[in-house]
């Protein structure tokens, strides 16, 4: 269908009070003679939207609007008008009115840019059209059977879903199963409660929704969201079950104690771990393992092998509490018997402060310190430590010592690989960021090219997006919750695998309808490959963070569509550029840049161009724009995915079309990332090391390109960084390839 | 081995007293200590007496200056985040003592300056000084000796008259009030 653009320019906000509003609406009628031109005083009003509507059902036949007022992150219900009606937003307030003078020239320049980006925009867009698969299935496959994998089981088949759940071991229940008693779940949360795991898992077992496979693992994983095929294998029968998407909780290990002959594990009969320590309360007396007798005074020791360098150098998050309740083991069999923690810091947070309260008025002694000796002495275990409250080395003496042992993820056990060979030469440095830390665990055995399990990130979690969106992975539909995701206690990992459970589902509705999920949830467009063209370089193959590409027979590249979040980052590697979006293309963008009047340079008013991230950068300018943050009136802004989409031609195409300079505004990246595409803007500031080079030929300075990490909460540095890099460009001069 | 050796079971006696197992609560965040007026006479701060209860340092509990010196200002008790009635306890250490028969200088000074009191409503200084350094024994004799310059200075200003003041009115009331709170306390209130 032809498009017919009609273009409302709204006036309110003072909008209308500060800009040239003729000039604005000139640009649309006359430059791109757009059929409909209107204006109105308050567009998101009832009267404004019934404006629109007028001209989308009436003989104007509009089909694509342009709402030039506030920034395309409001209202956005209000400017909604179907699937069938392209919406773009052209932003006057937070980006002009809001952050330069009123009423001047060079004000009103940049609301005609932005006009004229707006429109070249829906030109060159087309309504995407859904992906949507053949046979997407629903069912949510929860890997590990321990207090996490049954919790999301639950909640999943509680939402209606069908849930495949399996297990290693031949019973459910994993780690907790194993405990003597339970913390509490309810106030007044003093009290230990009966470990509750059997019930609930009867309540798996009995639940309709839930196909449970114990003794069982999986031996491959193959397809995307919405149609993940897996082979189980039940004691050497295999199944093959369809699913939509994946929980995976296989918790965590304990710490391997024989590490520990420092703390006297291994040395003496009576050190044991927490774990050891746990049996001995389940089967009902606590005794020392060297004579048999049951125990008088019990020893607990901390962060054993956790929060060291030389061992793990994370808090394991579980052992704070576990002894407080295990010391309340000690005191129930016997209230004489005396009961010591040593604590670094004693890491019972929140409602866990009751507990800690009660351990102490069971007369539980805390020694804040750090353990510097384990020795044996007369028949008991003598533990050596800097008592840091008395200032002084002190000695406890008891019948038996617990090492409160650390976790390990399941996913860190199994041989590291990288997924792209990292070669030599041109593209190596951008192989090396590409390149995924795969441990082979054996656990999920994905059929991907980029390896079988979640990249890990640091310490052999599997990569979540920790800082921002906990359960996100880097395998699209493939959630990790609890102990797997991060050292947690029994608390957070119910939490943690309700969350995981609700991001499945998101994920097999949003994919049943051909959207993508977090974080550009419902946007219906895709990458497509123009494949006549492929060299078949496997640029987007290897840099696509989400392994949403592997290769065909023929080595072209093979999408999965569903695996896909649409960040656009094949599109800005791919050098032969061949793939785009309906709605996002390297030549849509090019046009748009294309499309900014760059002034003579006798005018002496140069332009500076800012690719800002539409996930942090483009909030930030927002928000600058919101506290009436002012900045340099050269700057012209496009909103891009993710800089990951960065084609560097868009920078070619800035420098020959005149402009000064060149700003990329894009996340954080590195081990603490917040780039919501995980590698985006880190593959985008390396490809830029590659154009320094080709300006540095061209006899152009390589400062006129320059990239910043920032995040939403820096709007109020970012004019500083916009003011600096215009005068940096003043005392460059003018672009020489201005003129030509 | 020199190292200071544990021995949480020697506190057990003084967490049953009466107000003893709040102290077990303290979690050592020192609030109490800054807040006391008295603390710089103190020789230990209640946080600190506390922490040598867990350590089972029961002989240097009772020998501390900390519950006598102690006003009952309630400051800290408002402020210790994990509600321990600090006043109740340094009551209960002090009674504690007693029972114990311990010795310590400043709790003999409470037991005359108590008795002075008693028997007349109000204090006869000479009388409470004689008695605190006889009740204190023989080491105590010398300490006496060395403040004879002050008595005498104190003396010739008439601060510490050598005939006892008179009684108080209606001295049979207080004592009648005393009687009862024994008693009370007796009962276990
Ligand atoms: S980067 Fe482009 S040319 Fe290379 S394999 Fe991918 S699609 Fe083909
Ligand atoms: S790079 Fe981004 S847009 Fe391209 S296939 Fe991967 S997830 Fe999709
Ligand atoms: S304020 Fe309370 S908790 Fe803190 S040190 Fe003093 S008694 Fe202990
Ligand atoms: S009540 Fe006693 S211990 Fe507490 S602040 Fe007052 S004088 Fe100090």
């Amino acid at each position: 269908m032809a498009k017919k653009i009609g273009v409302y320019v709204c006036t309110g906000c003072g909008i209308g009070d500060a800009l040239d509003i003729d000039k604005v609406t000139k640009v649309a009628e006359k430059e791109y003679k757009c059929p409909v031109v209107r204006t109105h005083a308050h567009l998101c009003g009832k009267e404004g939207v019934e404006l629109i509507k007028k001209d989308l059902e009436g003989e104007e036949g509009v089909n694509a609007v342009i709402v030039a007022g506030c920034s395309g992150r409001v209202n956005t219900d209000v400017f909604n008008f179907g699937p069938s009606v392209m919406v773009e937003r052209v932003n006057l307030r937070e980006h002009v009115v809001w952050c330069h003078p009123a009423n001047d020239e060079d004000t009103d320049m940049i609301a005609e840019d932005n006009m004229r980006m707006g429109i070249v925009k829906v030109q060159k867009s087309e309504l995407p059209e859904p992906y949507i698969e053949e046979g997407i299935v629903k069912t949510i496959l929860v890997v590990g059977g321990g207090l996490v994998g049954l919790t999301a089981a639950l909640e999943a088949a509680a939402a209606g879903y069908k849930v495949v759940l399996i297990e290693k071991e031949a019973s459910l229940g994993g780690w907790v199963a194993k405990q003597y008693k339970q913390v509490a779940l309810r106030p007044p949360y003093d009290e230990l409660r009966e470990n509750d795991i059997q019930d609930i898992i009867k309540q798996v077992e009995d639940n309709p929704n839930i196909t449970v496979y114990t003794s069982a693992k999986s031996e491959g994983i193959s397809g995307g969201p919405g149609i993940f095929e897996v082979t189980i294998n039940q004691n050497g029968n295999t199944v093959k079950e369809k699913v939509g998407a994946i929980v995976l909780a296989t918790g965590a290990k304990p710490y391997d104690a024989t590490k520990l002959a420092h703390l006297g594990f291994g040395r003496f009969q009576d050190v044991v771990t927490k774990d050891q320590f746990e049996e001995m309360a389940s089967s009902g007396k606590i005794t020392r393992p060297s004579d048999g007798k049951e125990v008088q005074s019990v020893t607990f020791i901390q962060c054993a092998g956790s929060r060291d360098p030389e061992h793990l150098p994370y808090c394991s998050a579980e052992c704070c509490v576990g002894s407080l309740r295990q010391a309340l083991y000690v005191k129930e069999q016997n209230p004489d018997a005396t009961a010591v923690i040593i604590y670094k810091d004693l890491r019972a947070a929140g409602q866990y402060e009751f507990l800690y309260k009660k351990a102490q008025s069971e007369g539980v002694v805390f020694i804040k310190g750090e353990v510097v000796g384990v020795n044996e002495a007369g028949g008991q275990v003598s533990v050596e430590a800097e008592d840091v409250v008395r200032g002084e080395t002190v000695q406890v003496d008891s019948d038996l010592v617990v090492l409160a042992t650390g976790m390990v993820p399941t996913t860190a056990f199994g041989e590291e690989e990288l997924t792209v060979e990292v070669k030599e030469g041109e593209e190596a440095e951008a192989a090396a960021a590409a390149a995924d830390t795969i441990i082979r665990s054996d656990i999920l055995n994905l059929q991907y090219r980029q390896g079988p399990e979640l990249p890990s990130l640091k310490y052999g979690f599997p990569d979540s997006h920790f800082i921002c969106f906990p359960y996100e992975s880097r395998r699209t539909g493939i959630y990790p919750a609890g102990t797997v995701r991060a050292p947690m206690d029994v608390r957070a990992a119910i939490d943690d695998a309700a969350g995981a459970a609700l991001k499945a589902i998101q994920c097999v509705e949003l994919t049943a309808k051909g959207a993508a999920v977090h974080p550009r949830a419902l946007d219906f467009s895709f990458p497509e490959f123009n494949l006549s063209r492929c060299t078949q370089c496997k640029r987007c193959t290897e840099e696509c963070p989400f392994g949403a590409i592997n290769e065909d027979e023929k080595t072209y590249p093979l999408p999965h569509p569903t695996r896909c979040r649409r960040c656009g980052t094949c599109m800005g590697a791919c050098p032969e550029r061949i793939i785009s979006f309906k709605n996002y293309s390297v030549g849509m963008i090019g046009s748009m840049l294309k499309n900014i009047e760059v002034p003579e340079e006798f005018e002496e008013k140069p332009r500076i161009l800012v690719f800002a991230c539409e996930n942090d950068a483009i909030p930030a300018l927002d928000i600058a724009g919101i506290n009436r943050l002012e900045y340099n009136p050269w700057i012209r802004i496009i909103p891009v995915r993710c800089l990951g989409s960065l084609n560097l031609i868009w920078i070619a195409d800035a420098m020959s079309n005149g402009f000064d300079g060149v700003m990329l505004l894009g996340c954080k990246h590195g081990d603490d990332y917040q780039c919501h595409f995980v590698k985006g803007s880190e593959l985008a500031e390396i490809r830029l090391s590659k154009i320094s080079e080709t300006l540095d030929r061209l006899r152009l300075e390589s400062e006129r390109v320059q990239m910043r990490q920032v995040s939403i909460m820096d709007y109020d540095q970012i004019p500083k960084i916009l003011d600096e890099f215009a005068e940096k460009l003043e005392e460059l001069g003018p672009n020489p390839m201005k003129d030509f | 081995m020199c190292a200071f050796k544990y021995n949480p079971a020697a506190s057990r006696e003084v967490y049953n007293l009466e107000s003893g197992k709040y102290a077990q609560q303290c979690m050592q965040c020192g609030l109490c200590a800054v807040t006391c007026p008295a603390r710089h006479l103190m020789d230990y701060t209640p946080r600190q007496l506390f922490k040598m209860l867990f350590a089972g340092e029961v002989d240097k509990v009772l020998k501390a200056n900390t519950p006598w010196l102690c006003t009952s200002c309630c400051l800290c008790t408002v402020r210790c985040p994990r509600g321990i009635p600090i006043i109740d306890v340094m009551h209960s250490l002090k009674h504690y003592h007693f029972e114990k028969g311990t010795k310590a200088p400043v709790a003999t000074l409470s037991k005359v300056f108590f008795d002075s009191m008693m028997k007349r409503g109000r204090v006869f200084e000479l009388g409470m000084t004689n008695a605190y350094y006889m009740k204190s024994g023989f080491g105590a004799i010398k300490d006496a000796m060395k403040m004879q310059d002050v008595g005498m200075a104190m003396m010739k200003a008439k601060r510490l008259p050598l005939a006892p003041p008179k009684k108080v009115k209606g001295l049979g009331d207080v004592k009648k009030i005393y009687d009862k709170a024994v008693a009370l306390a007796k009962e276990g209130h």
